[in-house]
């Protein structure tokens, strides 16, 4: 009896078993048969029919499924019921976007300035010791009063005055370079600088965010601006929030009525979505899944099988491009592997950095382990269209005819030109259409894949290979190298895998470390790695550098050790390079869009290139994916207006071209 | 007098050094940590703006004032007791200006509903499961349910949180897949059936792990008593089946059981970590599990604190009622 | 031998467990003449489905997940050992010293381990994990779970010795004149062992579960094989959602096998040894 329960117990765990293996032995395209008598998870049966999936929709609140777009709120809200936007804390992305209002714009795809809260762009006197702003004049509070230059100043002064209004540091900055502000007429404003100051307006454009606009008649009447919650806050937006989940996973959001008397509205000219409920389903699997299910009609970005069952089982998802590279690759920013050169002499060489480059097959890199889909780049630029105008092309030809010394009086050229055209052969080779040259669909030329050339760099600085093939140091001692990098940062990781596949392939002893964020990041801060995986771009979507590059002057040097911004500035590569500082120096005065700009920052670029200060693989890509069962409008590539990152504050418009997808 | 003296003033000194100890280890384990919370809130602010180098300092200079990180371990230990016995358990660092107080308020109230009726249903389940596996041993449907659970216990909390998770959210998406609740909380029939929907998973996991041990213990237990004199003479005489297995067998087993139930309560402020992080339960383990990743000390130092004292506490008053209900130590 | 002779012939858990025992044993033997090198990665064509030529199908990085399971098999019963053999042997020596010697040294220890108890273990350890994770390797890890388990197993046996001076036949054998060395060796060992073998047992367990859930998270060695990495990586590459799920049944089959081959053995065994059964069985046997 007993034996027989036992082995009957043990048959039954066996069967469950392999009823598990024969669900996911099946082709990995097609839905589980999971033994037929369950629905089988989303796939074919709720496409058909989304008039019916209004009625299973699992979502939290209760409003008609047509009427709603649903976000994704990308992460739980831990600090609720706070719409303070102006102290440090409370959450920004998409409530921003929906909701609060600054004096211009600027979008990531298309680099152009919006006029948000302002009717046109900065006006700045000959010495850009005032700057002159016309607001506009048909712009309404939610609660009906009309936003006007008191607004405007209560805004500045408010901010200026009170120190822990200190988001994005604007109170500090406003002191820094702000005199005074008054106002010229009911809706013009006058700044007057402290010292001459071309990129004042920068505190105003939102590249993230510009500084909120604050409703004079709510906040005049609060002791202490600091701790007012600001719940439910009057907006300028076309928003408003109106139910919120006291545990953080959602928030629904109600157009005004009044939407077009509002800069979204305006400027885009239809109403938008009447609800907008962002909500947190978890993670890339849990988001994928949701939005197989109906209940999740864009999300920001998930990793790369996630967005392969999003393609698999949801025939109305797309990404920005319908088909490969399917995922957006325009977002203003690019991924490095960066040295901290004086965690060893040897990175402190920079025949060393360049070895290490050349060492590195980024074909293999960019279409193995990140699946073709971020675009290469060997500038911490992106390649966007407004940026590849501005740097990257006129830079071809200087790139094309880069010369490094490999030995005295050997020069060699390490550009390869073909990078893009190999990564094009690839991708037809796995069946994929390119949809359009291969410079604009995979990025610029790349370093050559040189191990010869690297081994004789290193060869010429003292370092031998050992009986195994191993490098060792000019020192004698073996080379290993602690490369670290947040496994939770997806293509930072895969990158880092990358590198240390084709390092050790090399023969350097690469350990590589994937560390939890907030450790990873202290010890970029205070400079215990050797080679790490940050993210950066020199260049913002306007094409100015200096505000991103200025910390890397030399007077915000920290040596190793200390946290590097103990001066405010500095870099966790340690730099500390006059040469640079004087480039800096040089485009502080230059008004920031002016062509004198761009060319100083080349320059600046080409010196950091010849130096290979780090080497920049790829840039930004995100799977932002929007599901048109319910919505359509978005930004594609067919239809690039605005950017697709809807989280920014710029992310309005997008929101605002929202339509639904008539029946 | 005695009593007190010998007994209950020790018990009540040991209960007060238990606490004072385990929440300076806590107080100190995380500062041992070298991730700085200012260094990582500054970071946070310039993950997407771009801060000025003035900026940056000026956040930095106000984060080590507000964080109470100014001045030697020692006087920030003692500043840190003066806030504790004041009831204010700070704010928290990454998700300032909320309170700890107040988010451990938000997500208290998930975990004690889970916890507290998982507890509850698993205990009266292993105790009379056991009991009547322990009296009725050879009967088959005892041993097919002892096999079970004996098959169950072993497994990993993790595994059996992850295949369900797998079976009944994913494959067959019976349930849904993160949050405690739809809706805004309220007595409608929506709200609450919402609430039962999403807990029935995390609820499901931790009952079968813990009724797997409460069983076994039971059954152990059970085992012992039925084959003890008492019992037999009690079948002899015929009396009811029923009477024998509750009355005599379950009810003198129960001594350790309801001590352990005590201290199971106990531990529900040390929240079910693993079972809220896989079902993306709000409840304080998944608080504490944020806190953790992002160095958030006051918040870690909150949720411990809580969990400390709820287990001392669970097992000083276990021990100051145990010889109400065992004769045996009374009369010692 | 005759022990397990007799153990394998009348006690059923006892077979099930043996059995499934020794196919994890081969499977750690195995682990020695695998083809690949656990660590490295891109050995094989990636995301391939259970075959004649890989059984249990490979992974995202390019590894053959049998002998990936092997090695986690392996490296998983080292680490769970190593961390029994730490705990225990703190455990067995306070609770011992503390039961036997009493007074003074019983009060201070026992509030010692009390106040040890008290502190949430998960926490703790996650704590540390998270904060070492990167340099996290196997016997550190071993090491940082045998430091958890001590107290409640010290608390254990120092109860076991407690109850067991009260006995009647210490009494006898302390008024038949045997000193303290010939009454732990002769009288209570007997009765400690099964415990001890059942605790170290409930002690691997634990170690396992814990190893797993620290994997899972992370926060173990992420570059070995262990059951709970294999499980991390096979999530990080999504294979629930990709369908690729012989990534995940495998290590998840395994822990199973596991914990059940040990426990049954362990269940067996000590109601085999138990001096009160085997007392009874004496009996029967006449």
């Amino acid at each position: 009896m007993k034996t027989y329960s036992r082995i009957s117990l043990f048959g039954l765990l066996l069967l469950v078993g392999i009823l598990l293996v024969a669900c996911g032995a099946g082709p990995a395209a097609s839905p589980p048969a999971a033994g037929g008598a369950a629905p089988a998870p989303a796939a074919k049966q709720q496409e058909a029919a989304p008039a019916q999936a209004a009625t299973n929709s699992q979502l939290p609140v209760d409003v008609p499924r047509n009427e709603v777009f649903v976000a994704d709120q990308i992460f739980r809200y831990s600090v609720v019921d706070n719409f303070n936007f102006w102290i440090n804390g409370p959450h920004t992305p998409h409530r921003h976007a929906l909701m609060m209002e600054t004096l211009w714009i600027r979008d990531q795809e298309t680099g152009k300035r919006i006029n948000d809260a302002a009717i046109s762009g900065p006006k700045y006197n000959d010495d850009f010791t005032q700057m002159d702003v016309d607001l506009r004049d048909n712009i309404y509070w939610s609660d009906g009063v009309q936003f006007t230059a008191d607004d405007m100043v209560y805004t500045v002064e408010t901010i200026k005055g009170n120190p822990d209004l200190n988001a994005g540091g604007w109170s500090t900055q406003l002191n820094q370079f702000l005199d005074s502000v008054e106002k010229t007429g009911d809706f013009s404003v006058r700044f007057n600088l402290k010292d001459p100051n071309p990129r004042f307006h920068s505190l105003f454009e939102a590249r993230w965010n510009g500084i909120y606009m604050m409703p004079k008649h709510i906040f005049e009447k609060v002791d202490d601006p600091a701790t007012f919650t600001f719940n439910p806050p009057v907006t300028l937006g076309a928003y408003t929030v109106t139910q919120t989940d006291p545990n953080g996973f959602w928030e629904l959001f109600t157009r005004r009525d009044d939407w077009d008397r509002t800069p979204a509205g305006i400027i885009v000219g239809q109403p938008g979505p009447k609800y907008v409920l962002t909500i947190f389903y978890g993670d890339s699997a849990k988001k994928a899944i949701a939005m197989s299910r109906g209940d999740l009609d864009v999300y920001f970005d998930v990793d790369f099988e996630a967005f392969q069952t999003t393609l698999d089982t949801t025939p109305t998802a797309r990404s920005w491009y319908t088909k490969f590279p399917w995922a957006y690759p325009n977002e203003v920013s690019t991924r490095q592997l960066a040295f901290n050169i004086e965690s060893d002499p040897i990175y402190a060489e920079k025949d060393v950095r360049w070895a290490l480059a050349l060492a590195l097959d980024i074909v293999d890199l960019q279409t193995s382990y990140i699946g073709g889909v971020a675009k290469v780049t060997p500038l911490p630029i992106p390649p966007t269209a407004s940026l590849t105008k501005i740097y990257l092309d006129p830079m071809e030809e200087w790139f094309q005819n880069l010369e490094i010394e490999i030995e005295p009086g050997v020069m060699y050229k390490p550009y390869d030109a073909s990078v893009p055209d190999k990564i094009a052969a690839w991708a037809e080779g796995e069946g994929y259409t390119v949809p359009g040259a291969p410079r604009e669909v995979f990025g610029t030329g790349w370093w050559k894949y040189a191990p010869d050339v690297a081994e004789r760099l290193l060869v010429k600085h003292g370092f031998s290979r050992d009986n195994n093939g191993k490098w060792l140091k000019p020192d004698g001692t073996p080379w290993t190298m602690d490369l670290q990098s947040p496994p939770d940062e997806n293509d930072a990781f895969r990158m880092a895998n990358a590198a240390t596949d084709m390092w050790s392939a090399f023969g350097i002893d690469v350990n590589l470390q994937g560390l939890e964020r907030s450790v990873w990041s202290q010890n970029n801060y205070v400079g215990q790695f050797n080679v790490s995986t940050p993210w950066t771009s020199f260049a913002l979507a306007s094409g100015d550098a200096w505000p991103r590059v200025r910390a890397l002057h030399p007077d915000f040097y920290v040596p190793n050790g200390e946290d590097y911004r103990s001066k405010g500035g500095g870099t966790l590569a340690r730099i500390n390079d006059p040469k640079l500082g004087e480039f800096i120096d040089q485009m502080q005065g230059l008004d920031p869009s002016s062509e004198e700009n761009f060319a100083v920052t080349r320059k600046f670029l080409e010196y950091w290139v010849e130096n290979m200060y780090d080497i920049t693989a790829i840039s930004f890509k995100k799977f932002v994916t929007w599901d048109e069962r319910y919505w359509t409008g978005f930004p594609t590539s067919e239809n690039p207006t605005y950017m697709p990152l809807y989280w920014f504050q710029g992310g309005k418009f997008a929101f605002e071209s929202l339509k639904p997808v008539s029946q | 007098m005695i009593l007190f003296r010998e007994y209950i003033l020790p018990r009540l000194i040991q209960w007060l050094v238990v606490i004072f100890i385990g929440v300076t280890v806590t107080f100190l384990v995380p500062r041992l940590s070298p991730v700085n919370p200012v260094a990582q809130a500054v970071g946070r602010a310039s993950a997407f703006q771009t801060l000025s180098p003035e900026a940056t300092l000026a956040l930095r200079e106000s984060l080590m004032d507000l964080y109470g990180l100014n001045g030697t371990i020692w006087q920030q230990y003692i500043n840190f007791w003066k806030r504790i016995l004041s009831g204010d358990l700070g704010p928290s660092f990454t998700s300032f200006p909320m309170t700890v107080n107040a988010m451990i308020g938000n997500a208290i109230g998930w975990t004690i509903g889970l916890l507290g009726t998982t507890v509850i249903i698993a205990w009266i389940l292993g105790v009379i499961l056991g009991g009547l596996a322990g009296y009725f041993q050879d009967r088959w449907w005892s041993k097919l349910v002892e096999n079970t659970l004996i098959a169950i216990y072993p497994i990993p909390y993790y595994i059996v949180a992850f295949v369900l998770l797998m079976i009944l959210a994913f494959y067959f998406p019976i349930f849904p897949l993160v949050g405690g609740a739809s809706g805004a909380p309220g007595f409608n029939w929506n709200y609450l059936s919402s609430l039962l929907k999403h807990s029935f998973l995390p609820a499901l996991s931790i009952i079968l792990g813990a009724t797997a041990f409460r069983f076994i213990m039971s059954k152990a237990l059970a085992s012992t008593e039925v084959s003890s004199d008492y019992v037999q003479y009690a079948e002899m005489a015929a009396l009811p089946r029923r009477k024998i297995l509750f009355s005599y067998v379950i009810r003198n087993t129960m001594l350790p059981q309801v001590t352990d139930l005590g201290l199971s309560l106990g531990s529900i402020f040390e929240g079910a970590l693993i079972t809220e992080v896989v079902f993306g339960y709000p409840g304080i383990g998944n608080a504490l599990y944020v806190a953790i990743i992002s160095a958030d000390y006051n918040m870690i130092m909150g949720v411990t604190l809580l969990s400390i004292v709820g287990i001392a506490t669970a097992s000083l008053l276990v021990d100051l009622t145990y010889p109400f209900f065992d004769p045996r130590v009374r009369y010692r | 031998m005759v022990v397990i002779r007799d153990l394998f012939r009348f006690s059923p858990s006892f077979r099930i467990g043996a059995t499934i025992l020794f196919f994890i044993l081969v499977l750690v033997a195995l682990s020695f003449f695998s083809p690949f090198a656990p660590d490295r990665r891109r050995a094989v064509p990636r995301n391939k489905e259970p075959s004649a030529e890989y059984i249990f199908g490979t992974t995202s990085t390019g590894q053959d997940v049998f002998w990936m399971l092997t090695f986690a098999v392996r490296n998983s019963l080292i680490i769970a050992t190593v961390a029994v053999a730490i705990g225990r042997s703190i455990g067995v020596l306070l609770g011992m010293t503390s039961g036997y010697l009493g007074g003074l040294f019983d009060r201070v220890s026992s509030s010692i381990v009390d106040t040890f108890i008290v502190i949430p273990r998960l926490p703790l350890v996650i704590l540390i994990a998270s904060i070492l994770r990167g340099h996290m390797t196997i016997i550190g890890l071993a090491v940082l779970l045998g430091l958890l388990d001590w107290a409640r197993p010290s608390k254990r046996y120092r109860a076991q010795i407690l109850s067991l001076r009260e006995r009647e036949f210490t009494h006898t054998g302390i008024f038949a004149g045997m000193n303290t060395f010939k009454i732990v060796t002769r009288e209570h060992l007997p009765f400690l062992i099964p415990f001890l073998m059942a605790d170290a047992v409930s002690g691997f367990l634990f170690a396992i579960g814990f190893e797993v859930t620290l994997s899972v998270l992370g926060l173990g060695d992420i570059n070995s094989q262990t059951i709970g990495t294999q499980i991390y990586w096979g999530n990080y590459y999504q294979s629930l959602l990709t369908r690729r799920t012989w990534v995940l049944i495998a290590p998840v089959a395994a822990s199973i096998l596991v914990v059940i081959g040990f426990y049954l053995v362990s269940i067996s065994l000590s109601t085999y040894l138990d001096p009160r059964t085997r007392l009874a069985r004496m009996q029967i046997q006449g």
